[in-house]
């Protein structure tokens, strides 16, 4: 499929190089002089299908513990250098990866280089008890404030571990238990990263106003003498078997604003052909204003504030597409049900139209630019092909897979995945809350 | 900033027998030039003022487009009218109905949003570049002719009041809505929700929002934003058969109330049983950016609060671990030439139910040594080069300079005003961003919410003496 109405935008002509250094580090370059900035990412292949089981959380704490200073960087250092020289950072964790990132004025771009080299070849020498008991308070608080403080908030760790079966490594999500995250010992730290933080178990990724063959140079004096080993333990296997067989159903009574149907549907994984037909089944069907279940729960029946799919995106494991209906004042599970699955099938049978691919295409195409409109972005796409899928390249050409995409490849993604015996559904049913004391409104003086 | 240790050679790498070669920290090479990107301003036959600006490589083109129609101008009784209007203009042309006009924008990838607010309706609009043309056209027929046809009207009107519940339930929501409660007079548009109350959206239909439209909607008064690649692009043209063919009567720009506030020392529960953090909302009304000493306001704002290394959260985060993050910081209400307007400064972040006394405790002492002792001279310098330095990075993509450009327009600010700023950060000392941050948060003036269990938190916070203390419910 094409764009017919216009032509479609390009993509610029971003390359990328590949090396290697003898430590097993792979690095991605890619030149860009239009802004005189610099992205540096480093993409850890560890996330939380690692952990295990009593240890929930741990790599997302550990990613805490990276900013927490190394041998020649003191505290908060990494924080203080970077945004000092003008440069932006963070990390972040997920199920297959963690990553590192900082975008820096391109002529600051060697501190970041040597910064990110202190740490993975020193970090165990500066990371002590107090540090460990204060990020986990933070990373307790994180918790509380993105998930269990939100209306809503648990959702995504509900669904996510009635997909994925117990003792599956992506049964729990990278936030962890409370109760993990208090049995985790320093121990457990430096054992964590003895085991996975490894140049040859990372890749390095420079995006922007780059001299490359002095990147280069820069990156083989930081980062070449950081010893590599091995000892990793493969994650443990996450392959399951394409479709759930029957529904998996939680009804949760809590104190939230409305009603709402949320589930996640078992999908192929990222990398395959059917994965890029899911996304665009996915779009069309929830992916906008335009989208069917948009059209026929939100405008056309009026059972809904909002309702619509989206997509986690897998390597290791099942993706999973995600459904999130919030319900109109007043009305009932039964109608948001028997309107999704109604488009859910009439999908299955007819496929898109013409103009529903046009648009779930451009939609996704869209989001690519998007992407890519910041080396940030861009270095972030190259690491994470890289390290999932072993070619930077693919990140390159990812936008036209999409767009290569056939109608009847959707029909039949939709056809075997969308189905009420593969998907993982949470309703929520609100209950009153709780009686406020009789003091509640009365106005008391402070003293 | 600190220098590095010595180089550590002995440090063992911890992992094997072979240890990592250390070298000293690098110094950075020579800055290369960047300035923030000054726009062609013109004017089409319409009165519509015309900003644009060649970003090259930014192939997503933002244009945002700033209608003087504030929210202070919504008829008495109809809070959330402005709000309807802006979600309404993608609800169905007199070409395109309501789905067909969603079809259209998402078949060129494009993505149109609008909202209200106390200075203006903001309506953006993003697009590949290779499709501006088309998506430009759907633009202006939304403003220059919008259907507003009464199903979908009422429509929006049902679906923003089932939103109100989320809203209230959502604690930083809640705690804003608090705020704003206390701190402005009572009757002022301000101290009322943006998007309305449930009792004032259930009276807006159709009508209301067409007379709303036909009394602030103009091209005279309004202004468009255009930044992206536009190599290759007539914008001339692609502005005269779209945006330029829409008309409409000249009309006196309207003029503001003043902004005032009271920013009485005092602490607002809003009851919230068995929450396991606390919300903290703590604010005042300060000077704008017409005020000279905005640029020192946000230096000072910056060492206080603006990132994980600031006076804040290296005690409460990075010491103490009673949160993920507190972030101070100034927001622009309105701001006009005359002098009127206002910015909100505050501090918000949440904290574990347990330590909320205590964490407020903490900040306040914060507050009270930063007072007494002043910043340093290099917690100056490097909020200095973040702030600068970020810019660059900052205004990457269109979308960021568009929304810069469009905020300027809506103050009242030249449009070089974000360059010179930059140029007067780099110029202000030590001593005038202390006086600046201390005169903006003083300890004995600032309203302070909190969302959470009072049962939890009440005696305790009524102990610390920052002002007094009243619960509301929070349902």
């Amino acid at each position: 499929m094409g764009h017919t109405a216009t032509p479609p935008p390009s993509l610029g002509g971003l390359t990328a190089t590949e090396h290697r250094l003898a430590n097993g580090l792979r690095v991605v370059l890619s030149e860009d002089h239009l802004t005189p900035v610099a992205a540096v990412c480093l993409w850890y292949d560890v996330g939380s299908r690692h952990e295990v089981a009593g240890r929930t959380g741990l790599a997302h704490l550990f990613e805490h513990l990276m900013f927490q200073g190394s041998a020649q960087v003191q505290g908060n250092g990494h924080f203080e250098l970077v945004q000092g020289a003008g440069g932006s950072l963070n990390g972040s964790t997920s199920f297959e990866r963690t990553n590192y990132y900082e975008t820096m004025p391109a002529h600051e771009l060697e501190l970041a280089l040597w910064l990110e080299a202190d740490r993975m070849g020193s970090l165990l020498t500066a990371l002590d008890d107090e540090s460990m008991e204060n990020q986990r308070d933070v990373v307790k608080n994180e918790r509380r404030q993105r998930y269990d403080n939100v209306p809503y908030g648990t959702a995504f760790e509900k669904l996510t571990a009635m997909s994925y079966p117990d003792g599956h490594p992506y049964h729990h999500t990278p936030i962890g238990s409370m109760a993990d995250l208090d049995a985790a010992s320093l121990e457990d730290a430096r054992e964590f990263f003895r085991t996975y933080y490894a140049p040859n178990n990372a890749v390095l990724s420079v995006v922007g106003d780059i001299d490359p063959e002095q990147t280069l140079a820069w990156i083989e004096k930081y980062f070449g003498s950081v010893p590599g080993h091995e000892g990793k333990k493969p994650p443990r296997d996450g392959t399951l078997p394409d479709v759930i067989g029957a529904e998996n159903r939680e009804i949760v009574e809590e104190e939230v604003p409305s009603r709402a149907v949320m589930a996640a549907y078992r999908l192929p994984h990222d990398g395959t052909r059917e994965c890029d037909a899911a996304d665009v089944a996915l779009t069309a069907l929830g992916g906008g204003e335009s989208s069917r279940l948009n059209k026929r729960l939100v405008r056309r029946d009026r059972l809904a504030v909002g309702a619509g799919f989206g997509m986690l995106r897998l390597a290791g494991a099942p993706s999973l597409g995600w459904l999130d209906v919030k319900a109109s004042g007043g009305v009932e599970v039964t109608a948001i049900e028997e309107a999704v699955d109604d488009e859910l099938r009439r999908f299955a049978e007819e496929g898109p139209t013409p103009e529903e691919m046009e648009r779930a295409q451009a939609q996704l195409e869209r989001e690519w630019l998007d992407r890519l409109a910041t080396v940030g972005g861009r270095a972030d796409e190259l690491c994470r092909y890289a390290v999932l899928f072993g070619d930077p390249q693919l990140a390159l050409t990812a936008v036209q897979r999409v767009l290569d995409i056939t109608p009847e490849e959707v029909r039949a993604v939709a056809a075997a995945r969308l189905r009420p015996d593969n998907r993982a559904v949470l309703v929520y049913e609100p209950t009153e809350p709780s009686a406020a004391d009789e003091n509640d409104q009365s106005e008391e003086p402070a003293q | 900033m600190s220098d590095a240790p010595t180089p550590a050679q002995t440090a063992a790498a911890g992992t094997s027998g072979t240890s990592m070669e250390f070298h000293p920290q690098p110094q950075g090479g020579r800055p290369k030039p960047w300035a923030f990107p000054a726009p062609d301003r013109s004017r089409l036959g319409n009165g519509l003022t015309v900003l644009r600006c060649h970003r090259p490589g930014q192939q997503v083109v933002a244009v945002d487009v700033s209608l003087v129609a504030p929210l202070d101008a919504e008829p008495e009784g109809l809070d959330g009218v402005a709000t309807i209007m802006a979600r309404a203009f993608s609800e169905g042309t007199d070409k395109l109905d309501a789905e067909q006009f969603a079809d259209e924008l998402e078949r060129y990838g494009a993505s149109l949003d609008a909202y209200a607010d106390h200075a203006s309706v903001r309506v953006s609009l993003e697009v590949p570049a290779s499709r501006l043309h088309k998506a430009l056209a759907l633009l202006a027929d939304a403003l220059r002719a919008p259907a507003f046809p009464e199903s979908e009207v009422e429509r929006l009107v049902g679906n923003r009041l089932d939103e109100i519940p989320h809203e209230l339930a959502n604690p930083t929501r809640r705690a804003a809505k608090e705020l704003a409660k206390e701190l402005y007079p009572a009757g002022t548009r301000m101290s009322r929700p943006r998007q309305g109350t449930e009792e004032t959206v259930a009276r807006i239909d159709a009508k209301a929002v067409r007379a709303f439209y036909d009394a602030h909607v103009r091209p005279a008064t309004a202004t468009a934003v255009v930044v992206g690649d536009l190599d290759g692009i007539d914008v001339d043209a692609a502005l005269a058969d779209t945006l330029g063919a829409w008309t409409g009567s000249t009309a006196e720009p309207r003029r503001a109330t003043p902004i005032t506030a009271d920013d009485t020392g005092r602490v607002v529960i809003v009851d919230r049983p068995g929450a396991v953090q606390t919300q903290l909302l703590i604010g005042r009304v300060g000077p704008d950016r017409h005020d000279r000493v905005w640029p020192a306001q946000v230096l000072g704002t910056y060492c206080l609060g603006g990132t994980l290394t600031s006076r804040l959260d290296r005690v409460l985060r990075e010491e103490k671990g009673y949160t993920y993050g507190v972030r101070a910081f100034g927001q622009v209400l309105r701001s006009t030439a005359d002098g009127t307007g206002a910015a909100l400064l505050a501090i918000s972040g949440s904290v574990a139910t347990d330590v909320t006394a205590p964490a407020l405790a903490d900040l306040w002492q914060v507050l009270r040594t930063l007072a007494a002792e002043g910043l340093t001279e290099d917690e100056r310098d490097v909020a200095v080069q973040n702030l600068v330095g970020v810019a660059p990075l900052k205004y990457e993509t269109a979308a960021a300079v568009a929304d810069t450009l469009a905020e300027q327009v809506e103050q009242q600010l030249p449009d070089d005003y974000q360059a010179q700023v930059y140029a007067k950060l780099a110029e202000t000392g030590t001593v005038e961003a202390t006086a600046a941050v201390v005169s903006a948060f003083p300890a004995d003036r600032l309203v302070t919410i909190l969302v959470g269990d009072a049962s939890q938190i009440a005696d305790s916070v009524r102990e610390l003496g920052i002002g007094e203390v009243k619960v509301v419910s929070g349902n």
